[in-house]
């Protein structure tokens, strides 16, 4: 007996996903890289701080309300991120003082690195651990390696960092969408891929643009944020539509495209966390964090139009705890 | 947990105590971008069989026009920030042994990782060291200098194979000031460049 199958083509949410991302891509890429400088400060200015609550909301979602096995690894992850963010404060903060020469301030910076990818290796060592028949004590050859590049070409390691966090949102995406969303999960890779051909239209579009205009400190900033100052060779029309346009993804992944995925992180579905509705759990502190967190991206915006250079320089000095606290929740979910 | 976020908050609560007084440093107060002074001229290049080592001969009044210039803007050091070139001893120290470590520790647990080490984690973690190494490399190599023809300055330089294999030369120079109205660049000719063939 024979049966006939036929095989009709329809349109997933996976179709409607990489369509809309690949056209969300094209669109950012054009006006991004047609106005990088305007399109830096409007997109700080809109989404910088909502994503940042959107990542507290989301960390503390994925918290458990008893480490149990992991008291270690959570005790290492969260002490880290205290600890590395307070010396980075200090050394920002400190780092216009009489007292500290450039090259004592080229030292901490290095020693802050090396503290990082440290910090990092006994992550993921501890994440090994914790995983059965894995060997992940690798992660401390690769620090070494990292750390002895971190004393070498510090400026190199800054600016990789700050090309790199992007990337790292996009990561917290794929592991999100393995647990919640498998169907996705092909056609997340394959937009993945499709990054490296926009940054490259970029490249083509506008590598060879004069320099941007550095007449004001706030367009200066913008421009040595994105690597200026340290690859002179290359058009810095270029450097800022690339950081901006990867900083937009990344801001997408974390307001829309991960509360998407998961129920547990709908901003308003505060029941599903476990820090909140457990009986045993915090649901006082939990909610006041959260009032809190929503007044800072308020006053973010009133500071923002007060005096936006100011502002923008404040929120990246503490934006450094949001860029540690990825590392131990993603970790834990490899 | 509640022990832990205790003494998270009370770590906080005293590093901002500690550095909440330190005003925030003004790091380029109202940078604005200033011409570089610069003066128009020609030059003419001369090689001299007779000359020992090169020679850059500018005129006293293209000297007074750089200098005028120079005193019309402000002496701001900001902006003439030195690049520092090459590694300090102690940069060299710490990545070495950074470097050392990464192959003691990198050999031990290739050794040691056994069955336990997937072999798709094991080709990552050699494609690692490996781009590292090459990374590291890459620096080293950045701070090589030329070939030695071009490290003096004479007519070998005007040879493409000798230049362009690099991109740059440098070479000891006497500076001079003449009575003339143009810049002249006098290099000592060799018996190898093709200008004297």
């Amino acid at each position: 007996m024979q049966e006939i199958r036929t095989a009709r083509f329809e349109i997933t949410s996976a179709h409607v996903f990489v369509g809309a991302f690949v056209a969300a891509c094209a669109v950012a890429a054009a006006l991004i890289g047609s106005f990088p400088l305007g399109a830096s400060i409007v997109t700080i200015f809109l989404f910088a701080g909502v994503h940042n609550v959107m990542e507290f909301r989301y960390f503390v979602a994925r918290m458990p309300l008893r480490w149990g096995r992991s008291r270690l690894f959570y005790s290492v992850g969260i002490g880290g991120v205290i600890v590395l963010a307070g010396a980075y404060l200090t050394l920002y903060f400190a780092s216009g003082n009489w007292l500290w020469s450039s090259e004592s301030w080229a030292v901490f910076a290095a020693s802050w690195n090396t503290a990082l990818v440290l910090w990092l290796a006994v992550l993921f060592y501890l994440r090994g651990k914790q995983r059965p028949k894995s060997d992940w004590s690798w992660a401390f050859p690769a620090a070494f390696l990292l750390a002895a590049l971190a004393w070498l070409v510090p400026q190199y390691w800054s600016l990789a960092l700050v090309y790199i966090h992007p990337f790292v949102a996009m990561w917290f995406l794929e592991r999100q969408i393995r647990r919640t969303k498998p169907e996705w999960l092909r056609v997340y890779h394959f937009c993945l891929t499709l990054i490296p051909f926009f940054v490259a239209i970029l490249w083509l579009s506008f590598a060879s643009q004069p320099n941007l205009s550095q007449d004001t400190n706030l367009f200066w900033r913008i421009t040595q944020h994105a690597g200026s100052d340290i690859v002179p060779g290359i058009s810095s029309h270029f450097l800022v539509a690339t950081h901006v346009f990867l900083e937009s993804i990344h801001y997408f992944v974390w307001i829309l495209l991960i509360p998407l995925i998961d129920r547990r992180a709908i901003p308003w579905k505060l029941g599903d966390i476990p820090l909140f509705g457990n009986k045993n759990g915090f649901p006082k502190l939990v909610g006041l964090a959260l009032v809190v967190a929503i007044g800072v991206v308020v006053a973010l915006w009133a500071g923002f139009t007060i005096d936006y250079t100011v502002t923008r320089d404040i929120y990246f000095a503490f934006a450094i705890a949001h860029v540690l606290a990825e590392f131990p929740f993603l970790i834990k979910m490899l | 947990m509640k022990r832990f976020m205790f003494m998270a908050a009370i770590t906080m609560l005293a590093a901002a105590a500690a550095f909440g007084d330190i005003a925030r440093p003004e790091r380029s107060p109202n940078r604005v971008t200033k011409p570089t002074p610069r003066v128009s001229t020609t030059m003419e290049i001369m090689m001299n069989k007779n000359a020992k080592e090169a020679k850059l001969l500018i005129p006293k009044s293209q000297i007074k026009q750089l200098r005028a210039e120079l005193e019309a803007l402000d002496d701001d050091s900001g902006n003439t920030a030195a690049v520092s070139g090459g590694f300090t001893r102690l940069q060299t120290i710490v990545s070495g042994t950074f470097l050392s470590l990464a192959f003691i520790f990198g050999g031990m647990w290739f050794v040691g990782s056994g069955r336990s080490a997937t072999k798709g984690g094991k080709a990552l973690a050699i494609a690692a060291i490996l781009g590292g190494i090459g990374a590291a490399t890459t620096v080293v190599f950045a701070n090589v200098g030329p070939p030695p023809a071009a490290r003096s300055i004479t007519s070998k330089l005007f040879d493409q194979k000798v230049f362009s294999s690099y991109g740059f030369a440098y070479g000891k120079i006497t500076i001079e000031t003449t009575d003339g109205n143009q810049v002249k660049l006098i290099v000592p000719a060799t018996s190898e460049t093709p200008a004297s063939e």
